[in-house]
C-alpha cells in the first residue's frame, strides 16, 4: 500500500498544492518585512480566483484572466494600503474587514452576473506547459526514473514555474537590491528609513501593492490552472495558512516557499490518504484536518520562536 | 563666515512654545555646546536643522544662503549630518548596509556591495573610528553603535555634525572616547553641535556654549568664561544647590528590618548573599556599590518584586517576606524603580493613569472596585501641582514628557501615597541639575516627615549629599558601614572596588543604637 501511496503523484500534487499558498506567503513576506501585517491576503486571494474566472468567461482566453486576477489583487491591496498606511488605522482590523468584504463581494458578483450563488460555470483551464511522454525506452531503471522525473517536475501549469522563479527572484532581489535592502531596514526602523531620506509611505504601498499581485496570482492559479471554475469561499483558509508559511519560512521568500512546500505535501498527503478510506480505518475528516494542524504546530512555535520584523504593524509617523 | 545660522527658528507644538526665536552660529571647525535642561527645546531646534521637523517661524542659512530644509535627505545634501538621541540604526543590518542605506553604490538598483564595503573600510580609516563592516548592528556594544551612526553622518558628506545627548547612553570611557573622536574630526575640518544637560561635558569639549531654557537661548559663553555653578545658575535661571543642606537626622522607630537575606539573580545565581540591616523612621540610609553588586536584586525584594530565597524583611515589624507588589504597596512601601520606562511608568498612558497607579484599589481613586475619573483627574491635579510637574493637561501621554517631569510624575506617585517606607533606586539618572535638586528635596523632606528612606546609587555624589547613614555593598554582601560625617568619596570608592576585602567590617561602629549593618554568612 505505501507504494500505492508514495507515488511521483503525490510529489507532483504536493508542489502544485503547494503553489497558491507560496505566492500568497511570498507577498506576505514582502507585506511585512515592509512593517505591514496583511492579514487580508485570503480576501484578495479570494478576489483574484473570482477575477479570474470572470474575466475568463467574459474575453475567453485564460491569459486575460490572469492578469485581471493580478489587477484585483493590487486594487484590493491598495485598499489596505490606503487604511493601513495613509489612515494609520490597525491593520488587523483593516484585514479581517477585507476578508469578510471580499467575501461577500464575490458572492454578490455571483448573484449580479450570474444569477445563481456556489459555483460558476467551468473554464478551460490552463495547460502544463511541457508535454513529454512519460513512458520511454521499454522499461528498466532508468524510464522508472524518467518517468519520477518528469512527473514530478515537468507536468506542471506556468504559474507553478512562475512561483518557484518568483520565490528565487524575490530573494535575490531582498538582499542584492536597493529596494530589497530599504525594505528590510523599512520593517525594522521606518524612521532610520525616513531620516536618510528614503521614503517610508511609497516602500510601504510598493510592498503592500506587490503582496496583492502575489495574492491575486495565486488566486488566478487556483481556479484557473487548477480548478476550472470559481466557488464561493474557495480559498478555504490559504490565505491563513499562507502567513504560518512566511513565518516558518522565517520572513524571507525562498523560506516561504519550502514552508509552503510542506503545507502542500500535507495537502496532497491527505487527498491521497482519502483515497484508501477504505482501508486505513481512520474519518477522512482526520485527514482533511492535517494541513490546518500542521499550521497551529507551526505557529505555536514548535519550530523555534523566530521573530518577525521589528517594527510590523505600527503605522509610522512622521515627525 | 559662518558654516551654519540659524534666526530666530521659532516652532510651536499643541500647548507647548518649544523654540521661541532661537538664533545661533557655527562657524568652521568649531565645537558649539548646546546645553539646556530636559525640554529646554535642543532636539526640537536640531530637528528643524535637520528636515525633521518644519519651523513655524525663522531662517535656517548654510554657507550664507537661506535654505528651507524640507526633509532629511535635503539636510544631508546640505552637508549636515546627525547622529540622534535615539540611534537610527536597522538592528538586525550590518555596519555597512546602514552606514550606506538610501545612498548605496552600485547600479540599475543593484547594490555594489564590495565597493560599500571598501568605503565604509575608507573613512574608517581615515578617522580613526575603526568598526568591522560586516558585523550586525545587534552585536555591537552602544558605544560601536554610536560609532557607525557618526560613520553614517561621514559616509553622507557631512561637514556638520550634529550630536544629540550622545553621552546619554555611554560609559565614562566610552565618553572619554568619544571626545577625542568629537576633536579629532572637528581637527579635520567638521564643525560639531553637541547637544548636553551635564554642566562637567561642556566645559570639557565646547569652544562656544549656548544655554537654552524653555525654548529660548538664554546665553552663551565659553568654558574659560564660566564654571558649572554658574552654568547651572544660566541653565536652570535661578541658583541651583549642586549639593544640598540638611539637618541632624532624628531616627524613630525602627521601620525597616532586613535579616539575612539571600537573593537569587535572574540567572539563577545568588545575587544577595545574606545581608542584614535596618532602617529606622527618619533617617535616610543609602546603599552606595558599583553597579551590579546585587542591588538590584536587593531593592525588589523587599519592594515585593523577587522573593528571596532565604532570610527574613520585617516593615514595623510586620513580615512581608513573601509580600507580592500589592502586598507591599499596601504594607506601606513605595518604589522608585531604576528605570522610570521598564519599571516606573506605563508610557502609552497618560499622566493622571500614571499618578494613581498603585493606588487605583483605594478611596478615594476607586470604591467597590469601580474606578471614579472624577477622582482621578482632582487627584492627578492635585500631585501635578505639588510637584511641579511641567504639562499642557493631566491628559498628555507619559511619553510625551521630558525625562525630567517624567521622574517627576513618579516620584509624585510614589510619595504622594504617603508610604512608611521610600525605596529610592537610583531616582535622579539621567535628570539635568534642575530636576535632581527636586528629586533631592523631595527625599529629605520624606525623611524630615518622619518617613524611612533606602536610597540606592551609583552617584556617591549623590550618597554623600543626602544619606544620614552609608551601607557599601560589594559582591552581594554589606562590607563596610559608614555615618556620612565620617565617609568621603575615596574611602568610600575604595570600599565598593572590593578594597575592604569581603570580610565583615566589625569595626564600624553604627550610628544608630539599634541598627547594624553585618554581612557574609560565615
Ligand atoms: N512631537 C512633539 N509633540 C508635542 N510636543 C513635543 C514634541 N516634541 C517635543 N515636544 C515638547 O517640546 C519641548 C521641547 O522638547 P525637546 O526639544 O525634546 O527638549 P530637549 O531636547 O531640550 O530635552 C518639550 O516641552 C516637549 O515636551
Ligand atoms: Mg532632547
Amino acid at each position: 500500500m505505501l507504494a500505492d501511496i508514495i507515488t511521483p503523484d503525490l510529489f507532483a500534487s504536493a508542489l502544485r498544492m503547494a503553489t497558491p499558498l507560496a505566492l500568497a506567503a511570498i507577498g506576505g513576506t514582502i507585506c511585512e518585512r515592509s512593517g505591514v501585517v496583511n492579514i487580508a491576503l485570503e480576501g484578495i486571494m479570494l478576489c483574484g480566483a473570482f477575477a479570474g474566472v470572470a474575466v475568463t468567461l467574459a474575453v475567453g482566453n485564460a491569459w486575460v484572466g490572469v492578469l485581471a486576477a493580478i489587477a484585483a489583487g493590487v486594487a484590493i491591496a491598495a485598499i489596505h494600503a490606503f487604511t493601513s498606511i495613509n489612515l494609520r488605522s490597525d491593520q488587523v482590523v483593516s484585514g479581517t474587514a477585507i476578508n469578510i468584504l471580499a467575501l461577500g463581494l464575490t458572492g454578490f458578483l455571483m448573484e449580479i452576473l450570474y444569477g445563481h450563488p456556489g459555483t460558476t460555470e467551468a473554464v478551460e483551464t490552463i495547460k502544463p506547459i511541457f508535454r513529454f511522454a512519460s513512458e520511454r525506452g521499454g522499461g528498466g531503471f532508468l524510464a522508472e526514473v524518467w518517468h519520477w522525473v518528469n512527473t514530478i517536475l515537468f507536468s506542471h501549469t506556468p504559474i507553478v514555474y512562475m512561483a518557484i522563479i518568483i520565490a528565487i527572484a524575490m530573494q535575490w532581489a531582498m538582499y542584492n537590491t536597493r529596494w530589497g535592502l530599504h525594505l528590510r531596514a523599512l520593517g525594522e526602523h521606518p524612521r532610520a528609513v525616513d531620516t536618510v531620506g528614503v521614503s517610508v509611505l511609497r516602500g510601504r504601498w510598493v510592498a503592500v501593492l506587490i503582496s496583492g499581485a502575489l495574492a491575486g496570482l495565486a488566486g488566478a492559479n487556483l481556479t484557473l490552472e487548477q480548478v476550472g471554475s470559481f466557488t464561493e469561499n474557495m480559498t478555504n483558509g490559504r490565505g491563513f495558512i499562507a502567513l504560518a508559511a512566511n513565518i516558518f519560512g522565517r520572513w524571507t521568500p525562498v523560506g516561504s516557499y519550502g514552508a509552503s512546500l510542506l503545507f502542500g505535501f500535507a495537502d496532497a498527503l491527505q487527498i491521497k490518504l482519502q483515497i484508501f478510506r477504505g482501508e486505513i480505518n481512520i474519518p477522512p475528516q482526520f485527514f482533511l484536518m492535517l494541513p490546518y494542524i500542521l499550521t497551529v504546530i507551526v505557529l505555536a512555535g514548535v519550530v523555534g520562536r523566530s521573530v518577525g520584523p521589528a517594527a510590523v504593524g505600527k503605522p509610522y509617523e512622521k515627525g | 563666515m559662518p558654516l551654519l545660522e540659524l534666526r530666530e527658528i521659532t516652532k510651536v507644538f499643541p500647548g507647548v512654545l518649544a523654540n521661541d526665536r532661537v538664533s545661533m552660529r557655527l562657524e568652521r571647525g568649531e565645537i558649539v555646546a548646546l546645553l539646556g535642561e530636559n525640554g529646554a527645546g535642543k532636539s526640537t531646534l536640531m530637528n528643524v536643522v535637520y528636515g525633521l521637523l518644519t519651523a513655524d517661524g525663522g531662517e535656517v542659512l548654510v554657507d550664507d544662503a537661506p535654505v528651507k530644509i524640507k526633509s532629511p535627505r535635503h539636510a544631508i545634501d546640505l552637508g549636515i549630518g546627525m547622529v540622534h538621541q535615539h540611534f537610527m540604526l536597522v538592528e538586525p543590518l550590518t555596519v555597512t548596509e546602514n552606514i550606506v542605506l538610501g545612498r548605496e553604490p552600485g547600479r540599475f538598483g543593484i547594490i555594489d556591495f564590495a565597493t560599500a564595503r571598501e568605503r565604509v573600510r575608507e573613512i574608517s580609516e581615515r578617522y580613526g573610528l575603526k568598526v568591522d563592516p560586516d558585523a550586525k548592528i545587534v552585536d555591537l556594544s552602544v558605544g560601536m553603535q554610536q560609532r557607525v551612526e557618526i560613520l553614517k553622518a561621514l559616509y553622507q558628506g557631512a561637514r556638520v555634525l550634529i550630536l544629540d545627548e550622545p553621552t546619554a547612553v555611554l560609559t565614562p570611557q566610552e565618553v572619554t572616547e568619544l571626545f577625542k573622536v568629537v576633536r579629532s574630526l572637528v581637527d579635520e575640518g567638521l564643525s560639531a553641535v553637541f547637544i548636553t544637560h551635564k554642566l562637567e561635558e561642556v566645559v570639557a569639549i565646547a569652544d562656544r556654549i549656548l544655554v537654552m531654557r524653555d525654548g529660548k537661548v538664554v546665553g552663551e559663553t565659553t568654558p574659560s568664561a564660566t564654571d558649572e555653578i554658574g552654568l547651572a545658575r544660566m541653565m536652570v535661571g535661578r541658583d541651583v544647590v549642586l549639593r544640598i543642606e540638611k539637618g541632624a537626622s532624628t531616627c524613630g522607630d525602627t521601620v525597616l528590618a532586613v535579616e539575612d537575606v539571600h537573593v537569587d539573580d535572574d540567572r539563577g545565581l545568588e545575587a544577595v548573599k545574606g545581608i542584614t540591616f535596618s532602617v529606622c523612621g527618619g533617617e535616610i540610609l543609602a546603599i552606595a556599590g558599583v553597579d551590579g553588586n546585587g542591588q538590584r536584586e536587593l531593592v525588589e525584594s523587599i519592594v515585593g518584586l523577587r522573593r528571596p530565597k532565604g532570610g527574613r524583611i520585617e516593615l514595623k515589624g510586620k513580615d512581608i517576606t513573601h509580600a507580592n507588589a500589592r502586598a507591599s504597596i499596601e504594607a506601606g512601601v513605595s518604589h522608585i524603580p531604576e528605570d522610570r520606562h521598564r519599571r516606573g511608568l506605563v508610557l502609552e498612558f497618560d499622566i493622571a493613569e500614571n499618578i494613581i497607579l498603585g493606588d487605583h484599589r483605594t478611596p478615594p481613586v476607586a470604591k467597590n472596585g469601580i474606578m471614579h475619573p472624577k477622582a482621578i483627574t482632582e487627584v492627578a491635579r492635585k500631585r501635578i501641582a505639588d510637584y511641579d510637574i511641567r504639562t499642557p493637561s493631566e491628559r498628555v501621554h507619559a511619553e510625551n514628557l521630558s525625562g525630567g517631569n517624567q521622574q517627576k510624575v513618579v516620584v509624585a506617585r510614589e510619595i504622594g501615597r504617603n508610604p512608611e517606607l521610600l525605596v529610592a533606586a537610583q531616582p535622579t539618572r539621567g535628570l539635568d541639575v534642575g530636576a535632581i535638586e527636586f528629586v533631592h528635596k523631595q527625599i529629605i523632606r520624606e525623611r524630615d516627615a518622619g518617613k524611612a528612606v533606602l536610597l540606592v546609587s551609583l552617584e556617591l555624589e549623590e550618597v554623600l549629599s543626602l544619606a544620614d547613614r552609608i551601607l557599601v555593598i560589594y559582591e552581594g554582601r554589606i562590607v563596610k558601614e559608614f555615618a556620612v560625617a565620617d565617609a568621603d568619596a575615596e574611602t568610600l570608592g575604595y570600599f565598593m572596588t572590593g578594597g575592604g576585602g569581603s570580610k565583615i567590617d566589625k569595626g564600624a561602629v553604627p550610628s544608630v543604637p539599634e541598627t547594624s549593618a553585618t554581612g557574609g554568612d560565615e
